[in-house]
């Protein structure tokens, strides 16, 4: 299928709308997405699997006299099937029932720059190119360790494109590009198996090293061999990113949505100004940040993304809004209406949630601890309650700390508490600022949670 | 359709060398709604249609996936496939073969009573209106009540170069409904999912407003439930937990390419792994059940697996790939969500089959203890630990269910956890419910009541 570019890809947006104007919509928006993704796959040590996968649509939005209706398709070669999806939105409109505060589609905006979001490099690679960079992934892995299992992980690359245009004059367009390489390792000596650990690298620009990630694997998963079991007790805990990235995107990132706040789903409602957390913590929300993962001019109702304090030294500041939640409050739309490509209407999401560094090394942290646990992998945190912050999950492995030193793994290790709580406990926090999806954070410090152990 | 799917399999195999070749091709449409306290929030509908090539050449697996049943672009799409498969195929040393299945050529139609296709957008937007309602009125402390509705229906078409050929009818009806309540400083979640095969006729066997009066009671119940100390116990499973506790636990090890990358279960085919209480199956064939189907997405025909008879592993979940490294037959549990993802081991219906004991024989010997009855996620790793967050809770006192309690999870080791079943209840109810594995498949997950001797429960008190 040939590649939609700007113009193509702006001409079609334009076509939906004004048809679907003439058509009887009071206001419309058409989305445009194509992503092109390659991936070569390992299982069990070697490469075994390779795709290639073309995905291009339309997502089209219409109000009629308030209600809104909207409707997909993923076949837009042809004029027909785009006017199908224009007439099913219609349908759905007129189905719905008028939505009182609707106020309109975003008006017309300029963008800023990006920088670090689009390479051609990572365009130009060829699925041989990746099978090598998982090779050289899987090498180290093996060198770092002869037991290791590299169960699964690969190297994937994808350019993608989006084109938005709605009636009140918003016309944008965008692209970019991604690589990541991932492993999943475990060790395996006699009866023994560690839980999976697993690590990633994941860039906008041909920026990898695929060398770490896989050393890296099978030196957390050799760790985490011999264990030993832990006391239940109240304690401190350093979470690492990936624990960081479960435990917020579950709770503390749910209560900042501005949907969830006017919905009374969020404890934040009427503490705007107040102290929340530590006055360690500072969070922005940085949508312009370069080479963040969720780094765009414009976001999925081409609104320009920019940057939000969420908390400033532990003070509660804003919430990440949409246009139809902003306007709600009289207020400005931050940029956080995100799509999941043209299959959906925008949801408030996180751009590059980041949580701002400290001063201290990794080293320099696990030195201030006397007693406590380092945690990287939690299981359930998607089991907690998104409302109230509760969690209660496990760690496997996490590893003990005794006067500032790695003592030894453990797993099993069950950890209950509140996110709220834990913003309050943060007591210090690393300089070791990493990307993980959509969050950015260090590791930090945290005192008082309870743990339970054998 | 035929014609141009056998075409892109003769091209694979006499043009681009490939030793086997796929073809689905899927036509589906899509309607969504969210609501939210009686708002529409989106009125939705889709069009899933696209095709999904795989190949196995050398010993190595190529999949291209495109939206469309161009000729030229399948071509192009096919050819693309084998030549990365070709790639990866020289540094192989251990080349992908298949175990052998049946050729099938067959039809597979659906007939619900209600066919969504013909219920209008306005009589769906009613039903969740419905559902959406008896939640909010259910008592003033409830704020807040979002219910998400899917349909999806239409026709895979599968073709294999081996000459098999299957048209197979898809029907999935899906809502998920949750509540939360808030009172004097306490917040509550409550959820709910209902997911069926057969028709719109689900909401007549679950009407509107009794799913939604249950999701906010539970929110309201919840309101008084206190943290728990944690620590180890014994405890009560309900049927809806016990689902999640089979599908995570044990479900996921016994997928055979987990069981093969170093999985807990690999080497104890014929072992004991559980008490003589334990059976259990993955059962792709009970009727409207939300996992069920008629062939897998290797055109493998589903059926009743027995993976554990009284505490004994008795197999595996496979496809045709594991299943010639086990020199077993394949299952039929081959799924790809849509054509945009290459098919892999799935679960369909998991379920604990039930033995004679009343839920009170279960409670009566329990002096401290805890009933789990509804689960809001799970999650386990190869090594065999695993976690089931609850949320709808309560104390068992002196063999009696006392006040409820919240922030609860169980945890432990599958291994050991599984021998420490000590009583199997006589009822059993299955839960319809979504499973992540890279890519989304609907299942159900089920059982009767059972009573686990110690676990570790979670809990922040």
């Amino acid at each position: 299928m040939a590649v939609l570019e700007k113009d193509s890809m702006l001409s079609l947006a334009d076509y939906a709308v004004s048809s679907a104007l003439q058509k009887g919509a009071s206001e419309v928006e058409a989305y445009l997405y194509e992503g092109h993704s390659t991936n070569v796959g390992i299982e069990r040590g070697q490469v075994t699997k390779s795709n290639k996968i073309l995905d291009q649509g339309l997502g089209i939005r219409v109000i009629v006299g308030k209600a809104i209706g909207f409707a997909y398709t993923n076949a837009i070669e042809n004029k027909n099937t785009i006017n199908d999806a224009i007439a099913s939105a219609l349908n759905a409109a007129k189905a719905s029932k008028p939505d009182k505060n609707w106020s309109g589609f975003p008006e017309k905006s300029l963008y800023g720059l990006v920088e670090k979001t689009y390479d051609q490099k990572i365009i130009k690679l060829h699925s041989k190119d990746l099978v090598s960079l998982a090779y050289e992934m899987l090498d180290a892995a093996i060198t770092a360790e002869k037991n290791v299992l590299p169960i699964e992980g690969g190297v994937s690359t994808a350019f993608f494109l989006n084109g938005i245009a709605n009636s009140n004059g918003v016309r944008a367009f965008d692209k970019g590009t991604y690589i990541e390489c991932s492993l999943a390792a475990a060790v395996k000596k006699k009866n023994t198996i560690t839980p999976v650990c697993f690590e990633f690298n994941a860039e906008r620009t041909y920026n990898i090293n695929p060398k770490w990630v896989g050393k890296e694997a099978a030196r957390l998963a050799l760790s985490a061999l011999n264990t030993k079991r832990i006391e239940t007790r109240t304690t401190n805990l350093i979470l690492t990113q990936f624990a960081l990235q479960s435990l917020l995107s579950n709770t503390l990132i749910n209560s900042v949505k501005a949907d969830n706040v006017q919905r009374k789903q969020s404890p934040f409602r009427d503490k705007i100004g107040e102290q929340i957390g530590s006055d360690l913590l500072t969070i922005q929300d940085d949508g312009l940040l370069a080479g963040g993962l969720g780094t765009a001019p414009f976001d999925g109702e081409g609104v320009p993304q920019q940057k939000t304090n969420i908390i400033k030294k532990g003070v509660l500041k804003n919430f990440l809004y949409d246009n139809y939640t902003a306007k709600k409050e009289g207020k400005e739309s931050t940029g956080n209406a995100s799509r999941a490509g043209y299959l959906s209407t925008p949801n408030i999401g996180t751009t590059n949630f980041r949580v701002i560094p400290g001063n201290l090394t990794s080293e320099q942290l696990i030195e201030e601890v006397d007693d406590g646990l380092l945690i990287y992998y939690l299981q359930g945190a998607h089991s907690s309650n998104p409302v109230s912050g509760d969690f209660s999950v496990v760690a496997t492995p996490a590893w003990k700390i005794k006067n500032g030193e790695i003592t030894h793994s453990t797993r099993g290790i069950m950890l209950s508490g509140n996110i709220f709580e834990v913003l309050k406990n943060v007591s210090l926090i690393a300089n070791n600022e990493r990307k993980l999806g959509s969050i950015i954070s260090p590791w930090i410090l945290v005192k008082n949670v309870r743990i339970i152990g054998k | 359709m035929k014609d141009i799917l056998t075409k892109i399999n003769r091209l694979a195999v006499d043009n681009f060398s490939a030793e086997y070749s796929e073809v689905r091709a899927q036509k589906l449409k899509k309607t969504l709604l969210t609501l939210k306290e009686g708002r529409v929030e989106a009125a939705k509908q889709g069009i899933e249609s696209g095709v999904a090539l795989r190949v196995l050449v050398n010993g190595a697996w190529g999949f291209s996936s495109v939206g469309s049943f161009n000729l030229q672009i399948l071509k192009t799409a096919v050819s693309d496939a084998c030549s990365m498969a070709k790639a990866l195929s020289k540094r192989m040393k251990n080349p992908i073969k298949l175990a052998d299945t049946k050729v099938i050529n067959d039809k597979i139609s659906v007939d619900p009573k209600k066919n969504p296709a013909t219920i209008t957008m306005e009589e769906k937007i009613k039903t969740s209106l419905a559902i959406n309602q008896s939640s909010l009125s259910y008592d003033k402390r409830i704020k807040s009540c979002t219910i998400d509705y899917l349909d999806l229906f239409g026709t895979n078409h599968y073709s294999t170069s081996e000459g098999t050929f299957i048209e197979q009818d898809k029907l999935y009806i899906w809502s998920r409904i949750t509540s939360s309540a808030f009172s004097n400083g306490a917040f509550t979640f409550s959820r709910e999912e209902i997911g069926s095969t057969a028709g719109y006729e689900i909401f007549d066997k679950q009407p509107p407003d009794v799913i939604g009066e249950q999701v906010a009671k539970r929110a309201v119940t919840q309101l008084d439930a206190k943290p728990v100390k944690g620590g180890k116990s014994p405890v009560v499973l309900g049927p809806n937990v016990v689902g999640v506790f089979v599908h995570e636990a044990f479900g996921h090890l016994a997928e055979a390419d987990l069981a093969l990358s170093g999985g807990v279960l690999s080497n104890r085919i014929g072992k004991r792994i559980g008490s003589n209480l334990v059976t259990l199956y993955d059962d792709g064939t009970v009727k409207d059940a939300f996992g069920s189907f008629k062939y897998d997405d290797e055109g493998v025909p589903s059926q009743k697996t027995l993976l554990v008879k009284d505490g004994l592993v008795n197999g595996l979940m496979h496809n045709r790939e594991t299943a010639q490294k086990f020199n077993m037959s394949p299952t039929g549990n081959s799924r790809g969500e849509s054509f945009r993802v290459e098919p892999i081991i799935r679960m369909r219906n998991t379920y604990m089959a039930p033995k004679d004991q009343s839920f009170d024989e279960l409670l009566e010997d329990v002096t401290s203890g805890y009933y789990m009855k509804s689960f809001r996620g799970g999650q386990a790793n190869l090594d065999g630990t695993f976690q089931v967050g609850v949320q709808e809770a309560y104390e068992i006192v002196d063999g009696e269910i006392g006040s409820p309690v919240r922030n609860v999870s169980i945890s432990g080791n599958t291994l050991e956890t599984l021998l420490k079943i000590d009583a199997v209840g006589k009822d059993f109810e299955l839960w319809p419910g979504r499973c992540g594995k890279g890519q989304t498949a609907f299942v159900c997950d089920g059982g009767p009541h059972i009573r686990i001797k110690e676990v570790i429960v979670g809990g922040s008190a």
